[in-house]
């Protein structure tokens, strides 16, 4: 019965769903015939949505809230990159549009770019939610769970549109939704004073960011009257620059470039972890999608925008390291390099405009290339990293580095994917981040045959990427050493036990991806080179020298994977037979060791910090022992941001001087109050009619 | 008809003038539903709005049954149940409010003359009237210190407003957009300023705005 019912009930109700809404209208009519690739993409759009949704209805059975978001959400998300691969040879075919409330029109179209920036969104979403299952564990917390859930999918859904907005207003509508969202998802535990500042840091940068973004929006559409993107490029060459510089602040304090990454590292440890791997992994990327796009949009060739790109990125780079080195907490760290790394793809970005301001096509191709594949790359081992970080803090309930160790014996699976991660991004083979990184070098090795002002940069660049990759791996090696090798600091770490599957599944899946993407770098090159198919702008790279030096990158990592095995077969070998005895590490033969005699993190650090100190701001407090009978001693130390100083003590403190002159003005009289508003409608008047 | 809008017009001049110089609460709430009521009536007597669809009249209907007697009553009851035995302690004096009250009458025939506005013929006065009654419920809501008495400043303002509405529009309109956006702009402004009306009555034990300072930071 239900069912005879039921096609004629569904047929009415899909018109009258069309009628009320009106049907998304394809943008190109010629195509009309084509609308299987749009149309299972919005069904993934509404999945996610749905998936998000659903917990607000469900709440009160926790195990079937969590349940049933992941699993549509991850449904979702491969439908979502089922329809990317479906409609990859003809991209244009997937785009749509809505008129808005008669002013507006909200277009969607979709290129090799944005394809290339939705492969992370779909890939490593769906892997941060079922990790939610692991780490949203308190059913008390229901609601606030399924809140939590609510936004992450707008963010995801948000994030989506953004890399396939093709005009202004339809920009920045989805541009505030990933903000507001990402916001609310920052404050889940908003009870605590800190992560109620790092919101509130965050909404500011976030807001002052899309401030920019829209200035620049403004200038274009003064010059070009248009609020299409395909329009802007003929605005005038002297506005462009303006107009990229307004944009690049604008999408540099989404992305957390250096001086604009203060946001980073509070709203990181602030926020729950696979939330920090979204954010931190995907989101901050649409900061250089947007960077990307606008440049390709204004076509701008001139070679101080590349070189501007590139200063920052090396100093953001350079810097973000640096302070990773002196972070005690373990997301706060994992949160400057982010900004490390987010340095690293504006440094192949740089690298690519003056690539194309010279007219030389293999250096723009592999500058470009090294920078998108390095998002890919950086939000696959960065969400790996971040969720294992969060799997250290549930299990042990500290963040702090010296105050955990021996946790590789406990978390065995933690630990090796932590290491991957960690080898990842410290670009090394035969993992993922030697490729990329590998492309941005290559990239600054063809600046090398100009002259001035180029060489002098690219020099720079080479040397700077090899410091951060030397940085890196001194840093990583410090989180490993002091948090999964040793022995326990605290009883905390020594009752650490591993998660359930929900936990080690992602984690896993992520370090085979970085293990894939280096042993097989060939088709992820490519990948990154189709990515930028669609870039008129670039000229066409010779897929004979990209093939070569695929193969060659393959070979090496290869090479280098066998070696290591190689190198456990002998060991393995040679200790044949032989009676191995285990004692307590960092036993060395003390008769009474402690857990207190290892190193600690900052102890580790401190040579390499020290050396760049007119860059990082070293606080210490010491109480040394005297006389015979000494007190009891301490030592504590801090490192600070100089841009985070610079900020409070260079602009808050003499705004909040300023503004607190102002305060009479806030007397809570309400009759003057209303004469304030009298006062304001006469200065109006006076104005308009005087 | 004219002489009928030249008198309601002349009674919430009348009005206005009257709630400037009162001193009990219960009289201003009086002659606020007074207002309220003659303010809605006046838009169905113009000429121009004689052709008005069923649809409008419904919605001048719905206009006199909130603005006569919905508001008034909520307010009737906020007072009963804050029981406030004290009359107005006014920060400007009831003369001086209703020498004021002249001047603005004076003052709005001055500035309806400025403007210039194109006004339909025989609606000049509407404008007037719409002024002095705006900015008497400025007037009022600087002037007095009780919570109650802002909202029934608050509630001229709106009236003023309103008829400001009324006076501009030449045609009949079949969308009250405006209008009903008023009225539920004043609906939600008297529920809000009874919650707050409660909640100072119930943490200071009087309704005194004054009380609010030290709600600042």
């Amino acid at each position: 019965m239900f069912w005879g019912i039921a096609p004629s009930v569904k047929a009415r109700l899909n018109t009258a769903i069309v009628l009320e809404i009106g049907l998304p209208v394809l943008a190109d009519n010629k195509k009309n015939d084509n609308q299987e690739p749009m149309n299972i993409f919005l069904l993934a759009l509404a999945m996610i949505l749905v998936g998000g949704a659903l917990p607000l209805l469900t709440y009160r059975w926790f195990m079937l809230t969590k349940c049933l978001s992941v699993g549509v959400t991850t449904i979702g998300c491969i439908t979502g990159f089922y329809s990317i691969f479906s409609a990859n040879a003809d991209p244009a075919s997937l785009a749509w549009s809505w008129p808005w409330l008669h002013v507006f029109t909200l277009a969607f179209t979709f290129d090799s770019l944005s394809f290339f920036f939705l492969l992370p969104i779909f890939l490593i979403c769906p892997l941060a939610a079922i990790y939610s299952c692991f780490y949203f564990e308190r059913a008390e917390n229901s609601l606030r769970t399924a809140i939590s859930y609510f936004f992450t999918n707008i963010l995801i859904v948000s994030m989506a549109l953004v890399t396939a907005a093709a005009n202004m207003p339809t920009f920045a509508l989805v541009w505030e939704i990933m903000s507001i969202s990402s916001y609310f998802l920052v404050m889940y535990d908003y009870e605590k004073t800190t992560t109620r500042a790092a919101g509130y840091l965050y909404f500011l940068f976030a807001q002052a960011g899309a401030l920019l973004i829209f200035a620049s929006f403004g200038v274009i559409f003064s010059h070009s009257g248009s609020f299409d993107f395909a329009q802007a490029a003929t605005i005038p060459e002297s506005v462009k620059l303006m107009v990229f510089l307004l944009a690049f602040l604008g999408f540099g304090s989404k992305a957390g470039i250096f001086p604009l990454h203060i946001w980073l590292p509070h709203a990181h440890p602030a926020a729950p972890s696979h939330i920090s791997a979204i954010m931190s992994g995907v989101m901050i990327k649409m900061g250089i999608y947007g960077i990307l796009r606008f440049y390709f949009v204004l076509g701008a060739t001139d070679i101080r925008l590349g070189q501007t790109v590139l200063v920052f990125g090396i100093i953001s780079g350079l810097l973000g390291v640096l302070y990773a080195l002196g972070k005690h907490n373990i997301k706060r760290l994992l949160a400057y390099h982010s900004v490390e790394n987010i340095g690293i793809i504006l440094m192949g970005a740089g690298l690519g405009m003056i690539g194309v301001a010279q007219g030389d096509a293999v250096m723009a191709g592999f500058g470009f290339a090294g920078c998108l594949l390095h998002v890919l790359n950086h939000s696959i081992f960065k969400s790996l990293l971040f969720l294992g970080a969060g799997a250290v803090i549930r299990r042990t309930g500290t963040s702090h580095v010296d105050q955990l160790g021996g946790l590789m014996k406990r978390m065995p699976v933690t630990g090796k994917t932590f290491l991957v991660g960690s080898v990842s991004i410290s670009g090394l083979p035969p993992f993922n981040g030697f490729v990329s990184e590998f492309l941005v070098y290559f990239a600054a090795f063809q600046g090398l045959q100009y002259s001035q002002s180029t060489l002098l940069l690219t020099m720079i660049a080479i040397i700077s990427l090899a410091v951060i990759g030397g940085l890196a791996s001194f840093c990583f090696t410090k989180v490993v050493g002091i948090v999964f090798l040793g022995e326990p600091r605290t009883e905390n770490a020594r009752r650490a036990t591993e998660g359930g599957w929900a936990m080690t599944v992602p984690m896993v899946l992520l370090a085979g991806a970085c293990l894939v993407i280096g042993i097989f770098p060939a088709s992820f090159i490519k990948l990154a080179f189709a990515g930028l198919a669609d870039i008129t702008l670039l000229g066409q790279v010779n897929t004979v020298l990209v093939a070569t030096i695929g193969a060659h990158l393959a070979l090496g990592s290869r090479l280098f994977l066998a070696i290591i095995f190689f190198v456990v077969l002998c060991r393995k070998l040679l200790y044949r037979g032989k009676e191995i005895t285990e004692g307590p590490t960092w036993g060395c033969g003390f008769t009474r060791p402690t857990a207190r005699i290892q190193y600690t993190g900052t102890s580790y650090a401190r040579s390499v910090v020290d050396f760049f100190r007119p860059f990082v701001l070293i606080r210490e407090t010491e109480v040394r022992l005297q006389k015979i009978f000494p007190k009891r001693t301490a030592y504590t130390s801090r490192v600070d941001d100089i841009a985070e100083a610079a900020m409070i003590y260079g602009v808050a403190f003499p705004l909040l001087a300023v503004l607190r002159k102002l305060r009479w003005i806030q007397h809570g009289n309400v009759q003057l109050y209303i004469g304030y508003i009298i006062v304001a409608i006469l200065v109006l008047l006076l104005v308009l009619f005087i | 008809m004219k002489n009928i809008n030249d008198m309601i017009m002349v009674v919430i001049l009348l009005s206005v003038l009257l709630s400037l110089a009162s001193s009990r609460l219960i009289t201003l709430i009086k002659i606020m539903a007074v207002q309220g009521f003659l303010v809605s009536l006046l838009p169905l007597l113009l000429e121009h709005h004689s052709s008005m669809g069923s649809g409008g009249l419904i919605f001048f209907q719905v206009m006199i049954l909130t603005k006569g007697i919905l508001i008034p009553v909520l307010l009737y009851v906020a007072l009963k149940r804050i029981a406030i035995q004290r009359e107005i302690e006014p920060i400007i004096g009831y003369h001086a409010s209703l020498f004021a009250g002249l001047i603005i009458i004076l003052l709005s025939v001055f500035i309806t003359d400025r403007l210039h506005l194109a006004v339909p013929s025989g609606q000049e006065l509407i404008l007037t009237t719409a002024i002095t009654t705006m900015s008497a419920g400025f007037f009022l809501m600087m002037g007095r210190k009780k919570a109650i008495t802002q909202v029934i400043g608050y509630l001229m303002l709106e009236n003023g407003i309103f008829l400001i509405g009324t006076a501009l529009i030449k045609h009949f309109h079949t969308v009250y957009m405006v209008e009903f956006g008023l009225l539920l702009d004043l609906l939600v402004g008297v529920m809000v300023m009874g919650i707050i009306l409660h909640n100072i009555n119930h943490a200071f034990d009087d309704i005194d705005t004054d009380l609010l300072n030290r709600l600042k930071d």
